[in-house]
Parts: structure tokens; C-alpha cells; sequence
């Protein structure tokens, strides 16, 4: 009896961000049915895809111990130079997406090169270029609002067998990380550097050539979701994408991603993405109170990180058994 | 500039040079502003900037990217650098206090400009009654809501609400609920948070539209937001032109070029309007003024009465908006 209770909170403590993403979703169902609903449900993951996108970027970055405050000025200026792509040039939609993560790849090796060459760790070089880089962008429109040219919203707005585009994105980023991390000698490493970069230097990996493909592939990540969030509105402001940053960590993070690296998954990232997008949507759909909306999502977020900490610890305690049993 | 632009701003200008010709030498302005990041911020900073550049004077710009404190940080610059007034368009309400303080502690005059102070007793400040513009603009599409609607039923209202923190967005939320509650009982309210930004309003607005798919009235409180709102009710065969079937009525608030526009192709019904060529000239005229008259801590509050552009007097007060004036002239 005793043993199959500790075996169900071990299950329970090992799935804890899956545990308390049900709770929410049962709690948000009973309040509001329809919450659950196909087109609700199909809504929070597509909302969730914005972030997701960025927050599976900044996995890879996480898994190193690094961390890139940049990524919501990336997710700003990557369309915006797009966006004059595809006005000024002309250039369709598919080219201004590629447009928009080749500008992403780019920022990210500005981000890289500072981190790598100049050894400025990453936590400053890229609070520096959120500045950099939002400054640049508020420069190039004068601060006024920026049209998109029409097709970029019907791209945005497109959907593919009944799926929405955005979400197909979504899941191809997604697949394509999860095999990256798990399945290539690049992911092995991005892990291994993570959990002891001394080590990997010993293993004979290039530290610096892995942390900057992360950084770039973080930068990549932000322009992508910028560009397909871009999509869903057609005009860019200012203040797009401000603040982001914070939202794409928190996914990250609650989706199992350690800040001392080495821990994390690209789905965990989708899982984290879609967890704080279904308690924020959650929170509109049952009408709860504006001025509550922060307060109750700032603790539905701390439960959830506070769960996953004990959820750390139980974890160390289980190995820690199987190493000398009792 | 165009021509239209032109002739606004020569308004201004004249009506300061009026005032200016009385003898006012050439001053040192300080301009902070938060950031311009919608048609109506980037308006009035043209207003103001080229108002009082063509006068002679000189403008130091200051913009603060959003963050209260860089712009406390500026407006103390500005102060040490000897500037003759202030004009400030703040981050929010409770800094706007702070930096009225100082400005007055140093004997600088100080106009604040459109987002008014929590306590508008000191300085010269120059604000929208947003609430009775919010009102007028809801109480027309209230009226023909209920108008076309059977009486026995109820109305599912949605409010795309700003950032809480801003004085603005509180007043156009409480002229919202002036107008609606006159006929409580008929309306069932949504909010929607937006924070001022588009992202999050249009996460939001999507899933109160999905928990709600039954709207028959909008009200977002800044003009901004309406390409937003498209995106949502566009799929869902909600973003019709007055007279389609499946048509929402809907007003927003600023009287910028995308609601002049919406207005005129019928998709959006009233948008409460800011008048901001007198917003600009009320607060040029009391910063000079007061430099004029040696004033040091001039206190007075100067509200705009705004008003609402409606389909029913589109044809008469359209060039009466500054968005129409500004779309006009494209």
C-alpha cells in the first residue's frame, strides 16, 4: 500500500507541469464548459505558438546555462526588416518569412560573436542588444506604426487542411528542435555543455562554436514567431514584442528548462508555451476580474515553478536512494 | 507635408505666433514623451514640435522608450540644462506627479500634455475627457443596438480594455460602463484586457470571442486596436459593413486615420475623438505664457471636450478629426 502511494506521487512529482496542466484545464472546464471546446482548445494552442516557437529557441540557449534577454526586440526588428522587404522590394510572403529569419540569424551571431569572441557573458550582451536592437527598429519607423502589405495576413491567417497555419509551424519547429536535441551529435553536446562546460571543453568540444549556434538559433526562433504573430495583425507598432522576453523564459523554464542548463526539451518548451497561454485565455473566458488577471496568473505561474522545484528535489532524493539503498 | 497637414499646423502656429508676437523671446523647450508608438502620440508630437520650432523656439526632445524612471531621469537633465518650460507627455499617472514636482521644486513651468497627472492640481495640464468622450461614443451604438434588437433581448457587449495603470484607459473604461449601465439589464459585458498592445489583445480578444461568439457590440478604448480586431472577426464572419448581415456595431476612442477610414467604408460605427490640434495649442499656449509672464509654477487644468464621430454626423464633423484631416491629405 505504502509503496504504491510512493509510486504514485513519484508519478505524479516526475509529471508534475503535465499534472498541473490538467488541473487548470479541469478547473477552467468546469467553470466554463465550452473552455474545452475543439475551437477553444485549438485557440490557446495557436495563441501558444507565438511564444512557443521563442520559448523552443530559447531552450537551446537555456540548456547552456545562457540566457538571452534579446529575443523580444529580435521578434520586433526581424518582420519589421522583412515587412520593408516585402513593401519596398516586393518580395512575396515566403521569401519576407525567410527574409525575417535571416535577419534573425544574423542578430543572433551579433549576440554570438559578443558572447564568444569578446567573452561578455551572455546575461549583458544581450540585455545591450535588446536595446541595440529596439532602438535600431524604433530608428528605421520613427516610431510610427508599420503596414504590412495585405498577403501577409492572409498568409497569416491561412489555414492547411482546417489547421491553422501558425500551429504547423509550430509543430514543424517543435519536431525539428526535438530531433536536433535529442537524436544529433549537435544535442548531445548542447547537453553536455550545459550540465559541465568544463568537461565538454575536456571532451574536446569547441565551447564556443556551441554556444553560438544556440544564440543564433534562439535569434532565428524570436524572428519566426515574430513573423508569424506579424501575420495574424498586418501592422507592427512600437511597442511590439516589449516585454516577450519574460513570457518566453517563463515557458521555457515551466515547460522543465533549468536555468543552470543541462535540463530542458523542445516540448517541454511547447508544454510551458501552451500552459501560461491557457491560463491567461482562461482567465478571459471565465471572466475573472482585470485588475485579478495578473495577480492570479503571477500564482497560477509560482505554483506551478514552486511544484516543479519540490518536483527537483524529490527527484535528487529518488536517485540519491538508488545509489545507496537503503 | 502635405497640404492639409500643413494648413493644421499653420493653425497652431499662428494662433502661438499671436500669442508669441506679444513679445516672447526664443525659449528653450523640453519635450519628453514616453514614446510614440500610436498615430495619435505621433500626431501630437508633430504638432508640437513644429509648432514651436517654426515659432523660433528651441526643442530639446527627450524620448523615454516606456520606462518611467529614464523619463525622471530626463526631465532632471532637462532641468539641469537650463531649459525655459517643460512639456511632458508622461508614462503614467502616478510618475507624472513626480515629474510635475520637480519640475516645479526648480521653478520650471511644466505642461503636461493628454495623459493627466492622479493629482491635476499642480502644473498646466492639458487632458482628454476621456470618459464623457468614451460615453458619447458608446451611448450611439447603445442606442442602435437596442434600437434594432428585440426588447425582451440581451445584448453581449465586449470592452477591449488599455493598461490599467494608465488614468486614459480608466476614464474611457468608466465612460464605457456610463453608457451601458443606463440600460443594465439589457447588456451581458465582456472585458478584454490589452495592455496597450496588440499581441495580447488579440490572444484575448480571440478567446472572449470564442467563449462569446455572439457580439453584437465592441468598444475598444484606443483606435489602434481596430486592425487587431479585424483579425479576429474577419474569420468568423463578424467584420461586415453596416448593413450586411452579421454586422457588430463598434466604436473606438483617439480619432485616428484607421478609424476615419473604417468609418467611411462602413465597418466601424463611432470612435470618441481627442481633439488634439487643441490638446497641442492649449499646452504650447501655457508653457509660453507662463515663460512670458514669469510664472514659475503656472496650475491649471485645461480639459478637451472632445467629441463623437458618428455615421449619423459623418458628413458634417469628419474634418472635424484629426485622423480624417491626416487621412485627407494622403
Amino acid at each position: 500500500m505504502i509503496k504504491s502511494l510512493e509510486k504514485a506521487s513519484d508519478f505524479l512529482f516526475r509529471n508534475a507541469t503535465y499534472v498541473i496542466f490538467a488541473c487548470v484545464l479541469l478547473y477552467y472546464g468546469l467553470q466554463a464548459p465550452s473552455f474545452l471546446s475543439v475551437e477553444s482548445l485549438s485557440n490557446i494552442v495557436k495563441q501558444a505558438s507565438f511564444i512557443g516557437i521563442a520559448a523552443i529557441g530559447m531552450t537551446f540557449v537555456l540548456l547552456t546555462a545562457g540566457i538571452d534577454l534579446s529575443v523580444g526586440a529580435v521578434m520586433f526588428l526581424a518582420p519589421l526588416i522583412a515587412g520593408y522587404a516585402m513593401r519596398d522590394l516586393g518580395v512575396p510572403v515566403p521569401v519576407g518569412l525567410l527574409v525575417a529569419v535571416l535577419t534573425g540569424v544574423l542578430l543572433g551571431a551579433i549576440n554570438a560573436i559578443l558572447i564568444v569572441r569578446l567573452k561578455v557573458v551572455p546575461f549583458i550582451t544581450t540585455l545591450a542588444t535588446l536595446f541595440l536592437f529596439r532602438g535600431f527598429g524604433t530608428w528605421l519607423t520613427s516610431s510610427q506604426q508599420f503596414d504590412f502589405p495585405e498577403e501577409i495576413r492572409r498568409f497569416g491567417l491561412s489555414t492547411v487542411l482546417g489547421v491553422p497555419t501558425p500551429l504547423i509551424v509550430f509543430a514543424i519547429v517543435a519536431l525539428a528542435a526535438h530531433v536536433v536535441l535529442a537524436h544529433t551529435a549537435f544535442g548531445r553536446q548542447v547537453y553536455a555543455f550545459g550540465n559541465s562546460p568544463e568537461g565538454a571543453r575536456k571532451a574536446g568540444l569547441s565551447a564556443e562554436w556551441i554556444q553560438a549556434r544556440v544564440f543564433i538559433i534562439c535569434s532565428a526562433c524570436a524572428a519566426l514567431s515574430g513573423f508569424m504573430l506579424i501575420a495574424q495583425i498586418g501592422r507592427l507598432d512600437v511597442a511590439f514584442g516589449e516585454g516577450s522576453e519574460f513570457d518566453v523564459i517563463a515557458a521555457a523554464v515551466l515547460g522543465g528548462a533549468s536555468l543552470f542548463g543541462g535540463i530542458g526539451s523542445a516540448f517541454g518548451a511547447v508544454v510551458g508555451a501552451t500552459l501560461i497561454q491557457t491560463v491567461k485565455l482562461g482567465l478571459v473566458f471565465t471572466g475573472v476580474n482585470l485588475y485579478l488577471q495578473p495577480i492570479m496568473l503571477g500564482l497560477i505561474i509560482f505554483v506551478a515553478v514552486l511544484v516543479d522545484g519540490v518536483r527537483e528535489k524529490r527527484l535528487l532524493a529518488l536517485l540519491k536512494r538508488t545509489i545507496r539503498p537503503v | 507635408m502635405n497640404l492639409l497637414k500643413t494648413t493644421s499646423a499653420a493653425a497652431i502656429v499662428a494662433a502661438a505666433a499671436a500669442f508669441t508676437g506679444t513679445g516672447a523671446n526664443a525659449a528653450n523647450i523640453c519635450f519628453a514623451f514616453q514614446d510614440l508608438e500610436t498615430e495619435f502620440w505621433v500626431a501630437g508630437h508633430m504638432a508640437i514640435t513644429t509648432t514651436l520650432t517654426e515659432a523660433g523656439h528651441t526643442v530639446l526632445e527627450r524620448n523615454a522608450n516606456e520606462d518611467a524612471n529614464k523619463q525622471f531621469e530626463q526631465i532632471k537633465d532637462c532641468i539641469a540644462q537650463g531649459v525655459d518650460a517643460i512639456i511632458v507627455i508622461p508614462q503614467d499617472g502616478e510618475s507624472a506627479v513626480t515629474i510635475v514636482k520637480e519640475a516645479q521644486a526648480a521653478d520650471v513651468p511644466i505642461a503636461v500634455f493628454n495623459r493627466p497627472p492622479t493629482d491635476t492640481s499642480k502644473g498646466i495640464v492639458v487632458v482628454a475627457d476621456n470618459k464623457t468622450i468614451a460615453e458619447t461614443a458608446v451611448d450611439s451604438i447603445v442606442e442602435e443596438a437596442l434600437a434594432s434588437a428585440p426588447a425582451d433581448k440581451t445584448l453581449n457587449a465586449i470592452i477591449i480594455v488599455g493598461d490599467l495603470g494608465d488614468p486614459n484607459a480608466v476614464g474611457r473604461k468608466d465612460g464605457f460602463y456610463a453608457a451601458i449601465n443606463k440600460h443594465q439589464d439589457r447588456f451581458n459585458v465582456v472585458e478584454v484586457a490589452s495592455k496597450w498592445d496588440a499581441a495580447t489583445a488579440l490572444a484575448n480578444l480571440e478567446a472572449a470571442v470564442t467563449a462569446n461568439p455572439e457580439v453584437d457590440l465592441l468598444f475598444t478604448s484606443s483606435d489602434f486596436l481596430f486592425p487587431t480586431i479585424r483579425s479576429v472577426f474577419e474569420p468568423r464572419g463578424l467584420w461586415k459593413k453596416r448593413g450586411e448581415d452579421g454586422h457588430v456595431l463598434m466604436a473606438g476612442l483617439d480619432g485616428d486615420k484607421t478609424a476615419c477610414q473604417l468609418i467611411k467604408e462602413g465597418y466601424v460605427d463611432a470612435t470618441g475623438v481627442q481633439d488634439l490640434y487643441f490638446e497641442a495649442d492649449a499646452a504650447l499656449k501655457g508653457v509660453l505664457e507662463a515663460i512670458e509672464n514669469d510664472e514659475a509654477q503656472p496650475n491649471v487644468l485645461i480639459e478637451d471636450p472632445g467629441f463623437a464621430l458618428t455615421q449619423a454626423n459623418l458628413a458634417t464633423d469628419e474634418m472635424k478629426m484629426w485622423g480624417c484631416i491626416l487621412l485627407a491629405g494622403e
